[in-house]
């Protein structure tokens, strides 16, 4: 299922030129072209040197002037923010998911590359390598993540203090 | 030149570089809703509401996903900020109120399809309030 797909921190290119579908309602495979924005930055005019340094959402400004935020990349429960910082304010190329729901529209990226390569896209799974980088290894970095694990600690998994799932039959 | 004054003059180069923005003024909103990620609210692979998704939520919050308000009609208002905090990405802040309802004031920017909310206050946090983990149980693992 399309949940999860980047479970190994391959930073190597590969030939991959249209999005794999994940299944996801309205979604659609393709490719945008764009220079790379701070999201509260181009809508709001509030900017912070290198984009917020990862601080920020991010997204695409498309040549007819169109915004597309980028939402999720391919590692899971993640952003693609470490697969894009180092491109702000640059034209790049992005291959993924536009997600057209009613809700709200959003594109989900599963690779990238500069605007004009001809290289491979590059497999947006920075997340993991990162997280390793700064946590160590990890199968699932969410459930090892030290920030996530003191919140839960905190309220409970349910998010409630004292409230306990019941007990699997 | 100095070297701090080249730094200055960079930093100041790399936001020009990224901000030819379209600023806009947006519109005075009240929201209320439910604290979630985007990507599971839109995904549909998952049941994304209530305490049956809190543990997910969290996750998908300090992964960075943008996180949105859904309101009872389902429409979503993502956050870009919240009072002074700037901060979008991996806030725990922000994480720690993963699907709380709250009612929040603020500034609305409706752009491509996309409602951004600028949060100027949290009027209200009840909490979790929508108990779904009965019928659910924890999203999307089970534990």
């Amino acid at each position: 299922m399309g949940f999860g797909i980047g479970t190994l921190a391959v930073l190597v290119p590969v030939a991959a030129p249209a999005a794999e579908p994940w299944g996801i309602p309205h979604e659609k495979p393709l490719v945008l072209k764009g220079r790379l924005v701070d999201a509260l930055c181009h809508l709001k005019g509030r900017c912070a040197p290198d984009c917020g340094a990862g601080k920020r959402q991010l997204g695409l400004v498309l040549a007819d002037g169109t915004f597309r935020l980028i939402a999720k990349g391919n590692v899971d429960f993640a952003a693609a923010i470490p697969d894009l910082i180092g491109f702000c304010g640059k034209a790049i190329e992005a291959d993924g998911l536009l997600i057209e729901n009613p809700a709200i529209t959003l594109f989900f990226v599963q690779g990238v590359r500069t605007e004009g390569n001809a290289e491979p896209f590059v497999p947006a799974e920075r997340f993991k390598a990162e997280w390793e980088a700064r946590n160590g290894k990890a199968e699932e970095w969410w459930r090892a993540d030290p920030q996530a694990n003191r919140i839960i600690a905190e309220d409970g998994p349910l998010g409630i203090k004292g409230l306990v799932p019941k007990p699997k039959p | 030149m100095s070297h701090w004054r080249s730094l200055a003059a960079a930093a100041l180069l790399s936001i020009l570089a990224a901000s030819s923005s379209v600023a806009q003024d947006g519109r005075r909103v009240s929201v209320t809703g439910e604290i979630s990620d985007t990507w599971c609210s839109i995904s549909g692979l998952m049941f994304a509401k209530g305490t049956a998704h809190h543990q997910c939520a969290v996750w998908c919050a300090l992964g960075g996903i943008p996180v949105s308000i859904r309101d009872a009609t389902g429409d979503l208002y993502l956050i870009l900020r919240i009072g002074d905090d700037e901060d979008s990405v991996a806030n725990p802040r922000i994480a720690r109120m993963a699907t709380h309802e709250v009612t929040v004031d603020g500034e609305l920017l409706e752009r491509d399809g996309v409602k951004y909310l600028l949060v100027d206050k949290i009027a209200d946090d009840k909490g979790i309030i929508t108990m779904t983990h009965d019928e659910y149980g924890i999203q999307p693992f089970g534990n």
